[in-house]
């Protein structure tokens, strides 16, 4: 059937079609280009670009990293170089990979979010927007959209008005009324949900009382928060019909199967790039030996199985 | 090209805080002075790995300095023969080595590492060098700067007085040379990479120009994709690159020196 030895990775999500259910988090796999020197890319089942707002970003001061046990905080501040050079630049070399594209959106105001998203719609290159309203590191617009569910409504109404590919809103793991929120955003449009961000988190050198991070705070990621993640993806699976992209600390094959079985329809490493640039192929590679040796033949009868009270062979 | 290999630990020597780890590697292992190694250090929750400057290339081994400076680095430290160590390498951009004009090499602590392999480097292609090694005292790097004192033309300098220079490596480099050194070659605490650029601005305009400097920023991904390791930059003003894949080596005049200063 396939290169994966009897079992289909294949998986559809939005009239997209994947070869298999792992994808690249945003901001940890850059546009792809510098991944290529260690992999090849086109074996993903899609890429989720770093954060693009309208103009050039030259993010937050350093430092912006610090590892803590089992995780990592950053406060990048959505470096990027804007809408335009990554129009020229990125997006049509992603396209030319033949691997499918979300572009992460973020913006400073809601106007910017519409305007990125529309222009990125409209160069008919990539697969789907996933829109960032959950990022903790700037002090406008991100993370300031999860807090006030009506303006998210408004938002995702107004990008969707704007452009005519699928439009995925990010979770924040800081959302009140998780259900009642993303039940409200597919009732605004929103053709799919990915989740977690990163946690909102700080760390403080005691010898100077200085917050380690330049930011001063940062965001979560990495296996620290996996737990986390999975909980939140087993709550809006319950509440939505929509495509879920689960993410948050998947370090392995292992973590990605549990983010399928709670109901995620496809998954996204993250973190995991940074300590293994490769580390996506072999989550890939895992999940279909695991199929292989249960029994299992198509990843969709993986999807929500934690739900169905299924634990044996599927058949 | 950059790749990821396990490699076996054959030898480890101690230097009093630091250790030198020899590794086997492959005839593709074609590290460039100034590039570096992005070692995993050990499990306990460490996720991240950490970048080690390439201190040796000898026939089909490689080595690393390490300084232990928390827990990551004091695992690797005390690694030896019959271990692995998984690393990503050798990454980065490294130091530029044409130039013209006598060579002058600056070091604070473990920043002796890049240039040790450098300075080697330099003198096998004909080269002459000169290499300013600042501690805090004569005893801190064990018999190192003996060994290193075999190899090229190593001064010391140590902040107690204990041995050599009682000073910086700075004020050593600069009463060494300054004028006709074509090229100065540093790496090292930020404070000392500060304090010389500082010097170097008043030699000359092109002071800057004529310096080169290996920066220490905290990294995660330490290939280009996360963007931790800012760097600020001259131009665009405002601008940071990033230390792992921009750099870790930068000419002095391409750093924003008064927002580096600020990070301090
Ligand atoms: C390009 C480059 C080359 C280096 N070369 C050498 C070398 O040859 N020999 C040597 O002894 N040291 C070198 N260092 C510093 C070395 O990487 C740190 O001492 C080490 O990462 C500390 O890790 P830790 O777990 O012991 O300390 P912790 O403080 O517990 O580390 C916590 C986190 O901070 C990071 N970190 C801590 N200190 C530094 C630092 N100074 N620079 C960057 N990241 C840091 C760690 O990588 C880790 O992610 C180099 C750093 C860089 C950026
Ligand atoms: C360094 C870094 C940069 C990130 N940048 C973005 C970003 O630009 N946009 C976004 O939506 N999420 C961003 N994220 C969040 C990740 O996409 C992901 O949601 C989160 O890290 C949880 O997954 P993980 O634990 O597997 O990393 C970033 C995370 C990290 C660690």
């Amino acid at each position: 059937m396939d290169a994966h030895g009897g079992v289909d990775l294949r998986v559809e999500i939005s009239g997209i079609s994947l070869q298999n259910p792992v994808l690249a988090c945003s901001g940890t796999f850059g546009n792809g280009r510098e991944m290529s020197a260690w992999m090849d890319i086109r074996r993903l089942g899609g890429v989720m670009t770093k954060a693009v707002t309208l103009d050039p970003c030259a993010g937050n001061p350093p430092p912006r990293v610090w590892e803590t046990p089992s995780g990592m905080l950053n406060a990048i501040g959505l470096e990027n170089k804007g809408l335009e050079r990554f129009l020229e630049e990125d997006l049509p070399w992603l396209h030319d990979m033949g691997v499918p594209v979300w572009v992460n959106v973020a913006g400073f105001t809601a106007a910017e979010y519409v305007e990125v998203a529309r222009e990125v719609s409209r160069a008919k290159i990539a697969s789907a927007l996933e829109l960032n309203i959950s990022c903790p590191n700037v002090k406008k617009g991100g993370l300031h959209f999860s807090a006030d569910e009506s303006e998210a409504e408004r938002l995702v109404s107004a990008v969707k008005g704007a452009v005519d590919i699928p439009v995925y809103v990010k979770l924040s793991p800081r959302t009140g009324d998780l259900r009642g929120f993303a039940g409200a955003m597919v009732r605004a449009g929103a053709d799919g949900i990915s989740l977690i961000n990163t946690m909102p988190a700080m760390a403080v050198d005691v010898e100077t009382a200085r917050p380690r991070l330049g930011n001063l705070t940062g965001g979560l990621s990495g296996p620290a928060i996996h737990p986390v993640a999975v909980q939140m993806v087993w709550e809006v699976a319950q509440e939505v019909d929509v495509p879920i992209i689960g993410m948050g600390g998947i370090w392995g094959w292992r973590d990605a199967v549990e983010m399928l079985m709670v109901g995620a329809d496809a998954v996204a490493v993250g973190t995991l790039n940074f300590t293994d640039p490769t580390a996506t192929l072999g989550v890939v590679e895992g999940i279909a030996a695991f199929m292989r040796r249960k029994g299992y033949r198509r990843v969709g009868e993986l999807v929500d199985l934690a739900r169905r009270g299924r634990s044996g062979a599927a058949g | 090209m950059p790749a990821r290999y396990l490699v076996a630990v054959v030898g480890r020597r101690d230097y009093g805080c630091a250790s030198e780890l020899v590794c086997e590697v492959p005839d593709d292992f074609r590290p460039h002075p100034g590039q570096f190694v992005h070692v995993a250090c050990g499990g306990d929750g460490r996720i991240l790995r950490r970048p080690f400057s390439v201190f040796d290339r000898g026939e089909g081994t490689a080595s690393i300095l390490v300084r232990e400076a928390g827990e990551g680095s004091s695992w690797l430290k005390r690694r030896g023969p019959g271990d692995r160590l998984d690393i990503l390498g050798p990454l980065g951009r490294g130091f530029d080595l044409c130039a013209e004009g006598g060579r002058l090499l600056v070091a604070g602590g473990a920043g002796i590492a890049p240039l040790r392999f450098l300075a080697k480097r330099l003198l096998e292609e004909g080269e002459t060098c000169l290499v300013a090694w600042g501690m805090g005292e004569a005893a801190e790097y064990g018999v190192l700067p003996d060994v290193l004192k075999k190899e090229a033309d190593v001064r010391l300098a140590c902040l107690d007085g204990s041995g050599g220079h009682a000073g910086s490596a700075v004020d050593l480099a600069m009463q060494l040379d300054r004028e006709s050194a074509g090229q100065v070659y540093a790496c090292g605490p930020r404070e000392m990479l500060l304090s010389l650029a500082a010097r170097m601005e008043e030699v000359d305009r092109e002071g800057l120009a004529r310096l080169q400097v290996s920066v220490e920023e905290r990294m995660a991904c330490g290939v280009g994709v996360c963007r931790g390791c800012a760097v600020p930059v001259a131009e665009p003003p405002g601008a940071y690159r990033a230390a792992c894949s921009d750099g870790p080596v930068f000419r002095g005049d391409e750093l924003d020196w008064m927002r580096m200063a600020a990070l301090t």
